[in-house]
């Protein structure tokens, strides 16, 4: 089932001589459980498409179908309410609040929803165990890792339970251990969690953890790579690497 | 140690290595009798002559094994004589470079690091070299159009035989 | 909690300094209007008591239509009414004591001694008040004691009706501000028994309810008694009660001002808030967070504040009422003789008053930035960090605040001083909006200077001060309104100083004044009769005498004091300024026929022309007066008056006693000889006092003196807020400059560069404090002065050199204080530390 279905998406910023045209006639789809990453040099375009899904920004034409609803024609209120409810936003500066404690930063967009400040503890909790972080739950911000905010701030996407990730180069900002740690994460989001991902990244290696990758190039796609496969296929690589000795 | 996949070898893979070590000399093969009990037993040693050679191994550098790249001689072809699309070559590659790296962290996330560690180190070294191929193809495709710009030398005519006579 | 009150919370927790320094805005406001509220209705309650009492006024009194006796029985119906906290039955009759004595006369009043004492206060001087069951006790005042021979247990022999009663006096009292015919307080039945009146009355006193509606609770009365009874009101009271009204008023505005000045502060402190925040806001954004749950986060925090500095702001207000009245009482009691009984009174329109203005600045102040935050786009949260970018003066603003200067200009010119004064606050309002604006100017125009003293910190300073015009114009407003109330109070106290000099010389310009004590008070004045003014006239060494006389009416349905003045003598021995009329001519006319000199408190109420008729009310009836001149003096200008011919005045409201006589003497004569002669005469009007004119005007400047020094007293420390506005202003630099301050320090700044760094900037931005304090303070005071003319003051304006200066002074001094914390905690940063802060 298809979460993402933009048609023919374009973005364009300023006026007159100072026309710069971010994106244009970009057509994507990602289904439910699929994790795709967008790759490309930077100002092709790869964070104003994130921003036009995630309903941060609204297209100059085109249309973004996100569960059913059409983005750019929703109002200021019910896009917020969007992005409340089927949105999970991960940030490449984890954009956790230093004043509340893991917990209470992963139960915040359920609180935002106006969830028993209780239940959403709760559930917030319970996300922060599958994410891998149990022990430091009542931690601020600045007393745990990069590699732990940004679980954090996964577990605070997760939590109410979205149809739709994005990551915004979730391990900009992370060294290639925890790179790795969060990159498996979305993964398993995908995967175990059958959430749809969108990621944006410039790492090569953090894009192929994706199931399909699509290049964008001035403003448009130019190439998309499906990787299918399993483990095992790997583990015959590494064999004839081994045998090649 | 360092995990299970990185010793598991095929016998047959072992007796034609071992083969090949005896007919240069680096080793030498006796027979040990079974004592009735089971079959007689062949055993290998190694040889003086074989124990200078693996010293003189372990103390080299080894050669890295440079671009006997395909990749690249697919792409100056198809620069050079217009048969195939230069973007085409590339986006094949890469998705092959990308499918094999998809694989490889797949793998490299069910080894387990407290007792696989030679396993993923190994995987690593493939990993980015991978990633290194990749960047490469990347920073290939930013200066295609550069580089089409850029005249293909013309070979120079050097005629054959005797030079004629000027007149 | 709510996720709202929960993020406030933590986030005030985080920066400690910046939340103490904000909150504190709030408590200074709120104690001073919690503080004073709670403390006003015991004053104005001793002060009502007291100062009617010693004028001999009680809030009402009844008596009969007819002028006779009544039954004692009428009390109850009084006692019944709402909103009368007591009423005492009374019997007075004027005795003659044989002569021989040194008084002539009394006044001998029948009390009952509970509730009589409820009415009237007293204090007693010696020996004990009069008690249930007395029968032949009497006490009476120091003065007459005095003047008597008088000690306790003497015997005091009173003629009644069987010939004469022997009392016994049990106790002296202090002498109320009532001179004329002193009174003698006896028991009730005694003094029935005395005059043959045995279970009658002839007055009825009552006093109010402290909240009572004054006509209301009158009105209830009189449709109580009928017809038959007359009420008698105090329209002095009245004045009196108005007047500390108006100091409610004055102390109130002074907290809304000090508030207002939170207000700024607080604005700054949110702004900065926000700035900071934006990436968090961004985030919440993103996250599904509405626009009203933004505002609705910033404005808890506000909230938040608000509660915190009322609720601290009402237990120092508090402390500070109970600590004021104990300090005060034994004043009272010892000084003024007054009894002050009054406890600090929180009632609940105290508590919600306090609670409105500091609850309601504080999210009031805090809204503009919640609106700003909520504009604050998701996007903000995936852009990288970004230090605060240097702001740009918001060009609208400085467009409509030069344009309300302009304007307030234009009001100066027109010269039409009601529209000045409110051009003043344009002023103010407009320096607020172009602030922003104007920092830059100022601050090159000053940072040239202070790199003479501060070299290279000077100018960084300078270039920091300028990075945040609004947040300094903002710092720049909070002491502009502190420093500039100083400025223009100043202005008007030595304008008015001086103007009252000039008032005083012209209508009390005669050499001797005879006056009676209370006479400030208006009404109730015993006065002389026209020999006393004979007799002066005939002492040798006297040129000149003229009187003054006063009676009661009442014109176009304000009540009007009539003074009674004798046109030829007043002309050369008192006088008066004049806005309409010319002198000689109103002089002239006021002769002939009925005419009327009109003050400018009633013409202010009641515009009027020359020419023109106005009705007065009389014991006879309505007559109609000619307005022949409008003009004012010193002593009646805080009341409607008219002054009209002594001839008049006998003829129309049957009064010819003199309250004030003004003496003029010979060129030649000593002032020391005339002044015994002068003593001699007036020895059987103990209600007179003989005063030098010139004695008399420095004691009057003299406590206008003293008024104006403790009101300064109370503006400098209405300017404190601004030095908590610098430092509150400096931290959050220092904080936001955290890096910046450990860049200089790793280049190799040293402690002291920075410390002085931080003084430079804090001495800029007082000195944009002072410019524009000086500016509309100046302006303000000016406006203020000629509003002042409207009321028929003519004031020339006197520049307040001397207040430029002090809070010139001030301010500078201020700087330097509000840079000492901040300067510290800068040079005290960890060059690490400070590097990695985010």
């Amino acid at each position: 089932m298809a979460i993402i279905q933009t048609n023919n998406l374009s973005k364009v910023y300023g006026s007159g001589d100072a026309v710069v045209t971010a994106l244009r006639d970009v057509s994507l789809t990602v289904e439910t459980g699929e994790f795709v990453a967008v790759m490309g040099p930077s100002g092709c375009g790869k964070s104003t498409l994130l921003h036009l899904i995630g309903g941060l920004d609204r297209p100059t034409a085109g249309t973004i179908q996100l569960d059913g609803d059409d983005l750019s024609r929703l109002s200021d209120t019910r896009l917020t309410e969007v992005r409340r409810r089927k949105i999970g936003f991960v940030f490449q500066f984890f954009n956790l609040i230093p004043v509340l404690d893991a917990v209470e930063n992963a139960a915040l967009p359920l609180i935002l929803d106006g969830m028993k400040l209780a239940a959403a503890r709760a559930t917030a909790a319970e996300w922060l165990q599958r994410v891998g972080l149990d022990g430091q739950t009542s931690h601020r911000p600045d007393q745990l890792s990069g590699g732990q905010q940004q679980r954090v701030a996964i577990a605070r996407a997760l939590a109410t339970e979205p149809a739709l990730v994005l990551a915004d180069e979730p391990t900009g900002n992370l060294d290639s251990r925890a790179s790795d740690e969060v990159a498996g994460l979305l993964r398993q989001v995908a995967d175990e969690w059958q959430r749809a991902v969108l990621m944006v990244t410039h790492d090569p290696r953090i894009a192929a953890y994706a199931d399909r990758i699509v290049f964008l190039k001035d403003g448009s796609i130019i190439d998309q790579a499906r990787l299918n496969g399993t483990p095992l296929e790997g583990a015959q690589l590494v064999r004839d690497k081994v045998e090649a000795l | 140690m360092g995990g299970e996949a990185l010793w598991d070898v095929k016998p047959a893979q072992i007796y034609s290595t071992l083969a090949r070590l005896k007919e240069s000399g680096g080793i030498c093969e006796q027979t040990v009798d079974g004592d009735g009990e089971g079959p007689d037993r062949r055993v290998y040693a190694i040889t003086e002559k074989g124990r200078a050679e693996l010293t003189a191994w372990f103390d080299l550098p080894i050669e890295r094994e440079h671009q006997r790249d395909e990749v690249f001689t697919k792409l100056m072809l198809a620069l050079a004589t217009g048969e195939a699309e230069p973007h085409r070559i590339i986006q094949i590659q890469r998705t092959k470079l990308y499918q094999d790296l998809h694989d490889l962290t797949a793998q490299r996330r069910l080894a387990n690091p407290k007792t696989e560690l030679a396993h993923i180190l190994l995987l690593d070294s493939i990993v980015m070299h991978l990633e290194a191929d990749l960047r490469w193809l990347e920073m290939v495709e930013a200066r295609l159009d550069e580089i089409q710009r850029q005249p293909v030398p013309e070979p120079e005519l050097r005629p054959r035989g005797r030079p004629k006579k000027n007149s | 909690m709510s996720i709202q009150l929960t993020l406030a919370a933590r986030y005030m927790a985080g920066r400690k300094l910046r939340t103490f320094l904000t909150t504190l805005a709030v408590i200074f406001g709120v104690t001073i209007v919690f503080g004073l509220n709670g403390l006003l209705p015991a004053f104005s309650e001793a002060f009502r008591q007291n100062m009617l009492a010693s004028a001999g006024k009680i809030d009402l009194t009844v008596t009969s239509a007819s002028g006779g006796t009544f039954e004692a029985e009428v009390i109850a119906p009084v006692r019944s009414v709402n909103g009368i906290d007591e009423a005492t039955p009374i019997l007075r009759q004027n005795a003659i004591l044989p002569t021989g004595q040194a008084v002539n006369a009394v006044t001998v009043v029948g009390v009952d001694p509970e509730s009589f004492s409820q009415v009237r206060p007293h204090s007693l001087v010696l020996g004990r008040y009069l008690q249930a069951g007395d029968k032949n006790a009497l006490v009476l005042g120091e003065k007459l004691a005095e003047e008597m021979g008088l000690k306790l247990g003497d015997i005091f022999t009173l003629p009644s009706a069987a010939g004469a009663t022997d009392f016994a006096v049990v106790g002296v009292i202090a002498t109320q501000g009532v001179l004329g015919v002193e009174e003698v307080y006896v028991p009730l039945s005694t003094a029935q028994a005395m005059f043959n009146q045995a279970g009658r009355l002839n007055t009825i006193e009552a006093r109010f309810a402290a909240q009572a509606d004054r006509v209301q609770v009158a009105a209830a009365v009189q449709a109580q008694l009928g017809n038959r009874f007359k009420l008698g009101e105090i329209e002095g009271g009245g004045q009196f009660l108005s007047a500390l009204a108006m100091g409610q008023i004055v102390l109130n505005l002074f907290g809304v001002l000090a508030l207002a000045m939170g207000g700024f502060i607080i604005l700054n402190t949110f702004r900065t808030v926000v700035a900071e925040r934006r990436r968090d806001i961004g985030m919440l954004r993103a996250l599904g967070a509405t626009r009203g749950m933004v505002v609705g986060i910033i404005l808890a925090e506000s909230l938040l504040q608000g509660l915190l500095g009322t609720a601290i702001g009402m237990l120092i207000g508090a402390g500070l009422a109970y600590s004021l009245i104990g300090l005060i009482r034994p004043i009272f009691e010892q000084f003024l003789h007054m009894s002050f009984t009054g406890r600090p009174v929180f009632d609940i329109p105290v508590f919600i008053w306090a609670l409105v203005l500091g609850v309601g600045i504080t999210m009031l102040s805090g809204l503009l930035p919640a609106i700003s935050a909520s504009r604050v786009v998701p996007l903000e949260a995936l852009r990288p960090m970004v230090g605060v970018a240097a702001q740009r003066a918001a060009r609208r603003g400085a467009w409509v605040g030069a344009g309300l200067i302009g304007l307030a200009a234009l009001t100066l010119i027109s010269g039409a001083p009601k529209a000045a004064a409110a051009g003043a606050f344009l002023v103010l309002i407009g320096l607020v909006l172009a602030g922003p604006a104007l920092v830059r100017p100022i601050a090159l125009l000053f940072g040239r200077l202070l790199t003479v003293i501060f070299a290279r910190e000077g100018q960084i300073a300078q270039g920091n001060m300028t990075r945040q015009p609004g947040r300094a114009a903002i710092t720049a407003s909070a002491m502009m309104i502190g420093l500039a109330l100083i400025i223009a109070c100043a202005g008007m106290m030595s304008s008015m100083e001086e103007g009252i000099g000039r008032y005083l010389a012209k209508s009390m310009g005669s050499d001797f004044l005879l006056m009676p004590a209370s006479l400030v008070l208006g009404g109730g004045n015993v006065g002389a009769s026209p020999e006393l003014a004979q007799a002066i006239r005939d002492t040798p060494g006297v040129q000149d005498v003229t009187t003054l006389r006063l009676a009661n009416s009442e014109a176009r349905g304000t009540a009007l004091q009539l003074v009674g003045i004798e046109p030829e003598s007043f002309a050369r021995v008192g006088g008066m300024e004049f806005m309409l009329g010319s002198e000689a001519q109103i002089y002239q006319e006021l002769r002939n026929g009925r005419g009327i000199i009109l003050n400018g408190v009633f013409a202010v109420r009641n515009p009027v022309q020359l020419g023109e008729w106005v009705t007065l009310k009389t014991p006879d009836g309505e007559r109609a007066y000619q307005v022949v001149g409008v003009g004012s003096d010193l002593l009646n200008a805080k009341a409607a008056t008219g002054f009209i011919s002594q001839a008049n005045l006998a003829a129309d409201f049957h009064e010819s006693n003199d309250l004030l006589l003004m003496v003029n003497k010979t060129p030649e004569a000593e002032v020391t000889a005339v002044r015994s002669a002068l003593d001699g005469l007036v020895k059987q009007y103990p209600a007179l006092t003989v005063m030098e004119s010139t004695e008399w005007r420095e004691t009057m400047i003299g406590m206008f003196g003293k008024v104006v020094g403790s009101l300064y007293f109370v503006l400098i420390a209405l300017a404190i807020p601004s030095l908590i506005a610098l430092v509150n202003t400096l931290a959050i630099n220092v904080i936001e400059r955290t890096r910046e301050i450990g860049v200089i320090r790793a280049v190799g700044g040293t402690r002291r560069q920075v410390q002085r760094m931080i003084l430079a900037e804090s001495l800029l931005l007082a000195i944009l404090g002072i410019a524009f304090g000086i500016l509309a303070g100046l302006w303000l005071g000016y406006s203020l002065v000629g509003a002042v003319g409207v009321v028929g003051f003519k004031l020339t304006y006197f520049f307040p050199a001397t207040s430029v200066l002090i809070a010139t002074a001030v301010g500078l001094i201020f700087g330097v204080i509000a840079a000492l914390l901040p300067a510290r905690q800068a040079a005290q940063l960890q060059i690490v530390r400070a590097l990695r802060y985010e």
